[in-house]
């Protein structure tokens, strides 16, 4: 792949995308908190706690994903992100499937 | 439209790289490489495409919020399992809304590198029936209840 050329970054594309990661990463911290949200009900149980385990973990790597490309993104010219994306999507639809096991247990 | 014409088409779609399943899958992986296509676009286009990548994560996190919430917000309905079954459409929903945001985002990274069109979604139409459709639902749901 040849380097590209240093277009000065006029439209603050890359800043623009850093804030976007950031408030996408509000936005899982939303759903992390609604996750972790039975395990405080008096009568949670040991499902309860491993299913918050489980989704407190899975916003750790978004958050931590989202701090990595967002650094990334300091490069002059920045790379196109590729896996931290698809590790993201993919984070995102285990989330929602603990969240169903959460609903449902 | 003759039929020869229609089974052309569908050889063309199915021998084109984008819809063999594998190829499609590593292509979520690393758009570039798969196979090693075209020229690496301006970063600018493809921040663009990471943006509008998360804005529908933010979508599909926005409707697992709303799963999760009517789960733990809302009040026993009266038919048995309703409220857990609008909580678990909306995380499904949410889901797939995560599967379809990173297919589209390697799809048109792809095309970004090959100078193709970029790719059309009826997705978005769909996805916006289905909210309506919920919508619809609820509000005969509210409209039944209200006088009791």
């Amino acid at each position: 792949m040849t380097e590209q050329e240093w277009t000065p970054d006029h439209g603050a594309s890359a800043e623009r995308t850093r804030l976007a990661w950031r408030r996408t990463g509000l936005s899982a911290t939303v759903v992390g908190l609604l996750a972790l949200r039975p395990a405080f009900h008096p009568d949670a149980g040991a499902a309860q706690w491993i299913l918050a385990a489980l989704s407190g973990l899975g916003w750790t790597f978004l958050i931590a994903l989202a701090y990595r490309r967002a650094r990334a993104l300091r490069r002059r010219p920045p790379h196109p992100g590729r896996r931290a994306i698809t590790a993201y999507a993919l984070l995102v639809v285990a989330l929602a499937a603990l969240a169903g096991l959460v609903v449902m247990l | 439209m003759t039929k020869s014409a229609a089974s052309g088409r569908r050889r063309a779609f199915l021998t084109h790289p984008v819809n063999n399943q594998r190829v499609r899958l590593r292509s979520w992986i690393d758009p570039e490489k798969t196979p090693t296509v075209g020229r690496t676009p301006d970063y600018r286009f493809s921040l663009a495409n990471e943006r509008t990548f998360l804005a529908w994560i933010r979508t599909g996190l926005a409707l697992v919020a709303g799963g999760l919430g009517c789960a733990q917000f809302l009040p026993p309905l009266p038919i048995a399992y309703l409220r857990e079954i609008i909580a678990v459409s909306l995380l499904v929903l949410g889901g797939i809304v995560a599967l379809r945001a990173v297919d589209h985002w390697a799809r048109t990274e792809r095309a970004m590198r090959l100078g193709e069109e970029l790719p059309g979604s009826k997705f978005p139409a769909i996805l916006a029936v289905v909210v309506a459709l919920g919508a619809l639902l609820l509000i005969v749901a509210v409209l039944l209840q209200s006088p009791r």
